[in-house]
């Protein structure tokens, strides 16, 4: 039983390693998160925790389930920030924190005016470096996607409808023991590449054209992040292939650059100025190089413009240039990488 | 192009003009896109200033152009962070005297700087208009009930001797994507034989015999917005008496519902209904949770048909009608469509 309460223990580990006393989670995914547990809505549950204890403050209809799949947390009913403060007077903690950019403002002002102080994406920052665990079932979630591909390129067919193929590539994934997706599959056919953030729509592949999938599955909850632009059919055109080499290099370098002690920002640039000096244009690559990844799809660190935080060993993260002509062509290409202490392993390619 | 839904915006600036601001703030992740569709990905991208003359937002610099080109009457404005900076800015601009934010949803690093601008704090005032839902979002929602009738029907040839729960999970799933839906929105509930007694069964790997009943409980989400449905079916031969026999009165209680149910009733009286009439023919014990709940963008929102809620239920909210009977460990049964309310009554979705 205790076994699935990893995350909680590996945040009590990290309480204790940063001197907090206590710390307020009322969030629900950072609740889900923690407790091992799915409520369905905010305001379900609220935990305290402490470097030795979990308080669970929960919806009483919780109750039975919890005591059955919980045992690591002690239960209260009843989610109020009345009750939770209530409980840090009981335990007599002198400090307590919550992140204020995670806690909504009536909560927050009730917890300021009660002592409790604020420590911004304290838990965000907790999750940055990966456990041995979260790494294996990250690398295994990379690499059922990227072999996924493999087969998606055998099975994609002219005439197929962006839906149709995002639903065979997840049916792939699904029979290779994904168990869920790690956010909703792009597929963009054409000059649907274009648009960063496309909705798959019914519109039909085409022979000679660009197709760009960007997507991911989990295992044990945990992300992968992949994402591949290739031409269908025999003969890419001139501008294809010189954008598609443009942004694949401009993956190496950062591949080649990515260690540990670079910022975000340095990476980013590694990217972002290559590009611009290739194409001559500041508004083709229009988001940032990457973004950590881990139980959630966006997590620590930030591979972004300006970005200060430095690359330390054991963060998982993506890379992921693109260049975007709009109403036109679009490639970005996508990898998961682990920096480890001698070396960035690239978990979605074989 | 996508284009917002007017009536949505007219709707906020009454309760505007009502609350005596002239200026509302809002960021919660269903809240924006409630009012802007599919436009942002994920979670805390933009900050949304809704004025009786216009909408300001204020987006990750990857939305900018996108959102400018598609949307004529919104004004953006990038920022990749401290969004809040640029709104509080924006609203001195456009000259607003009167602004005030969610104090509900906004986050209390966020909440902090808007009231010390000088807003005001006023909870989730887009909760209040979400549940009275426009024509368009009544006819997306009735595209997602159509998706689910068809499935209800496509299932049928594949309930065989021998299948898991899981298969047809799997398939039921599978169907609903390959018509236009982009996921689920609560985990489908497949129950055979005795599991169906239990009304949050977790579907897993039961397989189905000959004389045993079937409940299906699922949903999907099209163009952003929730279906769900609940069918049972006995499988093989003649239904056993007693089965037979609470199917009908499951049935029968929720077609009193939609017989019965008025505008202006409180989602007590509606309850009681379908409560009265089992109670009436002996199982009333057995009718172990709420008649209904609200749906739109999320699965279960406000418009609770239930015994605690003292709230009216008024034209065009929408909900859903679900009565169930479960006789532990022997069988169950359930039956649900969702519907919204007219002058005249329920009026089922689709």
């Amino acid at each position: 039983m205790n076994c699935k309460s990893d995350k909680l223990k590996n945040f009590q580990k990290y309480l204790k390693a940063q001197k907090t006393a206590a710390f307020v989670v009322t969030d629900l995914e950072s609740v889900n998160f923690l407790s091992d547990f799915e409520f369905l809505y905010e305001g379900d549950a609220s935990l305290l925790i402490t470097p030795n204890k979990a308080f669970c403050f929960a919806k009483q209809m919780y109750l039975g389930d919890l005591a059955r799949h919980t045992p690591y947390l002690t239960l209260i009913e009843n989610n109020t920030i009345i009750n939770i403060v209530g409980k840090l007077k009981d335990l007599k903690i002198k400090q307590a924190f919550f992140d204020p950019t995670k806690m909504d403002y009536i909560n927050g002002n009730l917890l300021h005016s009660a002592g409790v102080k604020e420590k911004p994406a304290f838990l965000l920052n907790a999750r940055e470096i990966k456990t041995p665990d979260e790494i294996k079932k990250i690398s295994k979630a990379c690499k059922i996607s990227s072999a996924a591909y493999d087969i998606f390129r055998k099975k994609i067919k002219t005439g197929m409808t962006e839906i149709q193929a995002a639903k065979m590539l997840e049916d792939i994934m699904a029979s290779l023991g994904g168990v869920g997706l790690a956010f909703d599959t792009i597929m963009a056919f054409g000059e649907n590449g274009a648009n960063p953030h496309h909705r798959n729509t019914n519109r039909k592949l085409k022979a000679e054209e660009p197709v760009l999938l960007d997507y991911g599955c989990k295992v044990g909850g945990y992300c992968s992040d992949i994402t591949r632009t290739f031409w269908h059919g025999k003969k890419p055109t001139a501008e294809f292939t010189k954008v598609f080499n443009m942004v694949k290099t401009a993956h190496d370098l950062a591949i080649k650059a990515a260690r540990i002690g670079i910022s975000g920002g340095a990476l980013d640039a590694v990217c972002r100025d290559y590009l611009e000096e290739q194409t001559g244009r500041t508004d083709l690559f229009i988001h940032s190089t990457g973004h950590g990844l881990g139980w959630f799809i966006h997590e620590m660190p930030r591979i972004a413009k300006g970005e200060k935080g430095k690359l330390q060993a054991d963060m998982t993260f993506t890379i992921e240039p693109g260049l975007y002509y709009q109403g036109r062509l679009g490639i970005r290409y996508e990898n998961s990488v682990h920096l480890t202490k001698n070396s960035l392993k690239i978990l979605t390619k074989k | 192009m996508p284009k917002l839904d007017a009536a949505k915006l007219v709707a906020v600036r009454k309760l505007l003009k009502k609350n005596q601001v002239d200026g509302y703030i809002i960021s919660d992740f269903l809240d924006t896109k409630y009012i802007m569709g599919n436009a942002f990905i994920v979670p805390d991208e933009a900050t949304l200033l809704i004025h009786q003359k216009g909408l300001y937002i204020v987006a990750r610099t990857l939305y900018q152009a996108p959102i400018a080109a598609a949307y004529p009457e919104v004004k953006i404005e990038g920022a990749d962070e401290h969004r809040e900076v640029k709104i509080i800015a924006a609203a001195k601009k456009l000259g607003l005297k009167k602004v005030a934010f969610d104090s509900e949803k906004e986050f209390y690093s966020k909440g902090k700087a808007y009231v010390k601008a000088g807003f005001k704090e006023i909870p989730s005032l887009i909760g209040q208009i979400r549940v009275v839902k426009t024509d368009t979002e009544i006819k997306t929602m009735a595209t997602a009930a159509k998706i689910l009738y068809k499935a209800v029907k496509h299932i049928e040839k594949f309930l065989k001797v021998g299948v898991s729960e899981m298969e047809i999970c799997q398939e039921l799933e599978s169907f609903c994507k390959l018509q236009g839906s982009t996921g689920v929105p609560f985990e489908t509930i497949v129950a055979f034989g005795p599991n169906t007694g239990n009304p949050h069964h977790s579907t897993g790997n039961t397989k189905l015999k000959k004389n045993m009943p079937i409940t299906m409980d699922f949903g999907c989400i099209y163009k952003n917005y929730a279906g769900d449905i609940t069918r049972n079916i006995w499988f093989g031969g003649k239904p056993d008496a007693e089965y037979a026999k609470i199917h009908r009165i499951v049935k029968a209680a929720h077609d009193a519902v939609v017989e019965k149910a008025r505008p202006g009733m409180t989602g007590k009286q509606i309850d009681a209904i379908a409560r009265d009439y089992i109670t009436k023919a002996g199982y009333g014990e057995y009718f172990t949770h709420r008649t209904g709940h609200g749906i739109g963008l999320q699965d279960h929102e406000a418009a609770d048909i239930s015994q605690i809620n003292n709230g009216k239920i008024l034209e065009n909210y929408c909900f859903s009608v679900e009565p169930g009977i479960y006789l532990n460990n022997k069988f169950g049964a359930r039956f649900e469509d969702c519907f919204y309310m007219t002058k005249n009554g329920p009026k089922r979705l689709g």
